[in-house]
C-alpha cells in the first residue's frame, strides 16, 4: 500500500533511518545508508528554511546550538505545508520552552520579531488612504470610525530591548556592540516602505492605539486606550503620520 | 502592451533567482523564458510578486512547483492548489509543472522530492491526482521525472515506463530532466538511453539541465554546478529523438553571476540549433 510505505519512510526520515530499510533495495549501498542520505537532505532543507527566516536567532546562538535546536523542533513540530515559507510559525514558542535556551530569555522574542518580519514581507499590498475622503467625514462621525491597518503591518511588544538586539546582529553592522539591558522593553511597529521593511520603536500610547485599531476598535475606544497608556499621546498628529506612512490605509463608518 | 507568451522550442531559458534581479533588470538578457519556483510567489503580495509581475512584462514564464506532492497518498492539498491557481491566474505562465514524487504524507511534510514506488497502484493514483489538478487549474501541466538515491523493493514498473504512462493516461506533458536521468542511471545502474528512448516524442513540453555532485558514493542532484559533459551528450541524444524542446538551465545553490547561467543557456541554444538544422537536412 502506498500510504503504508510513505508513512514508514516519513517516520524513518524524521527518526531512525533503519526503520524502513526492509522497503528499500540495497546494492552498492545499504538500504539504511540510502535512507540516511534522504534523512540528511530533509533535515538540511528544513533547517535551511529556518535559517533563512531566523538569521538573527542563528547569529545569537551560533551554528551548533541552532542545528541541535532546529533538529528537535523539526521532529517535534513537523512541517504542515508543501510551501516552506509556511514553516517556522511555532519556532518562537518552541524556543520559549526550550530548556537549553533558558539563559537567553529574549531569544523567543527575537524569533517573534523575525517571524513578524517574514509575514510583513509576504503580506498583501494596499493603496494609500486618500486624506480627502477622511476630510469629508463630519466631526460627529469621527468617534465611530474604524480604521484599517495595512495588511503588512505587524505590532510586537517585548520586555527586552529587542530593536537594539536586532540592530547589533544585522550583517554589516559595525557600530557599538554594547546593549543596555536595563533600557526597558520595546513596542515595535513593522511596516513596508517600497522594497524595504522598516522597524520602528513606538511610544506606549501609539502602540496601544494601533493595537486597538488592529483588533477592530472604533476611533474613540482606541484613543481612550492610548490616552490611558500615555497622557501626552497626540491623536491628530499620530493619525496623520500613520496615514502618510501607509500604516493606516482605509476606514469605514461604524454605527454609533 | 500584451505579455509575451510564446516559448520557442529551439531556445533555452534560465531560472529567475533573487540575486540576479538587478542584473536582469539592467541588462534584459535575450533568453527565451524565465522559470520560477511557484511556492516562492505564494505570498499575498509585496516584493516577490512585484518583481515577478515586472519580469513577466518582458518574458514568458514557466511556473515550476516543488510542493504539490502529486504522488502522496494524501489527496492534493486544497490550500496549496488554490495558491497555485491564484499565481497561475495572476502571472499567466506558458508552462506549469510539478514533480512526479511525494513531499509529505498524513499531513506531515518532509519538503524533499521523494521517489515513488513504481507500481500499478501508484500509477493509478498519480494519474487521478494529475487529472484533478488539471481540472482545477483548467489547463495542462507538465510532470517532471525526479532524481533518486534509492529504489523501493515493491516497484514493479521501470521508471521510464511509469513516466510515459502517467503522461499518456492523464493527458499531461512531461518535463524531462536529463540530468536526473543521468543521476538515476549511474545511481541505479541502468542505461540512460533506455529511459529517453521510452519517452514519446511530442509528449515532452520542456527539458531541464543542471549540475550534480559526485560524492563518491552516489551522484547527488544539487543544481549547484555547470552541466556535466555526459549530461550534454545525453541532451543531444534526447533532442535527436524528441526534436527541439524549450530547455531550462537550473541553478539553485551557490548561485553564480548571471553570465554563468547565460553561458550555459547559450550552449543549449547551440545544440538546439544543430537539432533544427539536422531536421531540415533530413
Amino acid at each position: 500500500m502506498l500510504r503504508d510505505l510513505q508513512a514508514a519512510v516519513a517516520a524513518a526520515l524524521l527518526g531512525d533511518a533503519a526503520a524502513a530499510a526492509d522497503r528499500v533495495v540495497g546494492g552498492t549501498l545499504s538500504p539504511t545508508r540510502r535512507l540516511e542520505i534522504y534523512r540528511h537532505n530533509v533535515m538540511s532543507n528544513l533547517r535551511g528554511a529556518l535559517r533563512d527566516i531566523f538569521p538573527v536567532v542563528e547569529r545569537i546562538v551560533g551554528d551548533a546550538f541552532f542545528m541541535q535546536a532546529a533538529g528537535q523542533f523539526i521532529r517535534d513540530t513537523p512541517s504542515r505545508s508543501g510551501d516552506l515559507n509556511g514553516f517556522g510559525a511555532e519556532w518562537p514558542a518552541f524556543l520559549a520552552g526550550y530548556a537549553h535556551a533558558a539563559e537567553l530569555p529574549y531569544l523567543a522574542d527575537v524569533a517573534r520579531l523575525e517571524w513578524a518580519w517574514h509575514e510583513c514581507f509576504h503580506a498583501a499590498d494596499a493603496g494609500a488612504l486618500d486624506l480627502h475622503r477622511l476630510a469629508a467625514v463630519s466631526a460627529e462621525e469621527h468617534e465611530t470610525l474604524r480604521f484599517r491597518l495595512h495588511p503588512a503591518v505587524r505590532l510586537l511588544a517585548s520586555p527586552h530591548p529587542l530593536l537594539r538586539i536586532w540592530q547589533v546582529n544585522q550583517p554589516g553592522y559595525d557600530g557599538e556592540l554594547a546593549i543596555d539591558w536595563d533600557a526597558g522593553g520595546d513596542a515595535l511597529l513593522l511596516r513596508r516602505e517600497g522594497d524595504a521593511i522598516v522597524i520602528e520603536a513606538l511610544q506606549a500610547g501609539a502602540f496601544r492605539f494601533l493595537s486597538a485599531l488592529s483588533c477592530g476598535a472604533k476611533l474613540e475606544a482606541a484613543a481612550t486606550a492610548a490616552a490611558a497608556a500615555d497622557e501626552a499621546f497626540n491623536l491628530q498628529g499620530f493619525l496623520l503620520d500613520s496615514v502618510q506612512s501607509a500604516v493606516i490605509v482605509d476606514f469605514e463608518r461604524g454605527s454609533p | 502592451m500584451s505579455r509575451p507568451s510564446h516559448i520557442s522550442p529551439s531556445r533555452a531559458g534560465i531560472g529567475l533567482r533573487t540575486p540576479h534581479y538587478q542584473a536582469m533588470l539592467q541588462t534584459r538578457p535575450p533568453v527565451s523564458f524565465l522559470e520560477v519556483h511557484s511556492e516562492n510567489f505564494f505570498g499575498d503580495g509585496g516584493q516577490p510578486l512585484r518583481y515577478l509581475t515586472r519580469f513577466r512584462e518582458d518574458y514568458p514564464v514557466s511556473s515550476h512547483g516543488v510542493g504539490l506532492s502529486l504522488g502522496s497518498a494524501d489527496p492534493v492539498n486544497p490550500v496549496h492548489l488554490q495558491k497555485l491557481k491564484r499565481l497561475v491566474d495572476l502571472i499567466e505562465p506558458t508552462l506549469v509543472s510539478e514533480h512526479l514524487c511525494w513531499v509529505g504524507v498524513d499531513g506531515r511534510y518532509l519538503n524533499d522530492l521523494l521517489p515513488l514506488p513504481y507500481t500499478e497502484e501508484s500509477l493509478a493514483h498519480v494519474v487521478d491526482q494529475v487529472d484533478r489538478v488539471q481540472c482545477y487549474l483548467g489547463r495542462r501541466i507538465l510532470v517532471e521525472n525526479v532524481s533518486s538515491y534509492l529504489q523501493f523493493v515493491e516497484s514493479t514498473i521501470p521508471e521510464w515506463e511509469f513516466v510515459r504512462e502517467v503522461a499518456r493516461r492523464a493527458g499531461c506533458g512531461i518535463l524531462l530532466d536529463v540530468n536526473n536521468i543521468h543521476v538515476n542511471a549511474v545511481n541505479h545502474g541502468f542505461d540512460a538511453h533506455t529511459f529517453i528512448d521510452a519517452i514519446e516524442p511530442g509528449s515532452v513540453g520542456e527539458i531541464h539541465l543542471a549540475g550534480f555532485q559526485d560524492t563518491g558514493e552516489l551522484l547527488i542532484d544539487t543544481h549547484g554546478d555547470l552541466v556535466s559533459d555526459p549530461v550534454w551528450q545525453l541532451y543531444r541524444h534526447a533532442l535527436a529523438r524528441l526534436g527541439p524542446v524549450p530547455t531550462l538551465i537550473e541553478w539553485d545553490i551557490d548561485i553564480p553571476p548571471l553570465e554563468a547561467l547565460l553561458g550555459e543557456a547559450a550552449k543549449a541554444d547551440r545544440m538546439l540549433a544543430e537539432c533544427v538544422a539536422a531536421q531540415h537536412a533530413a
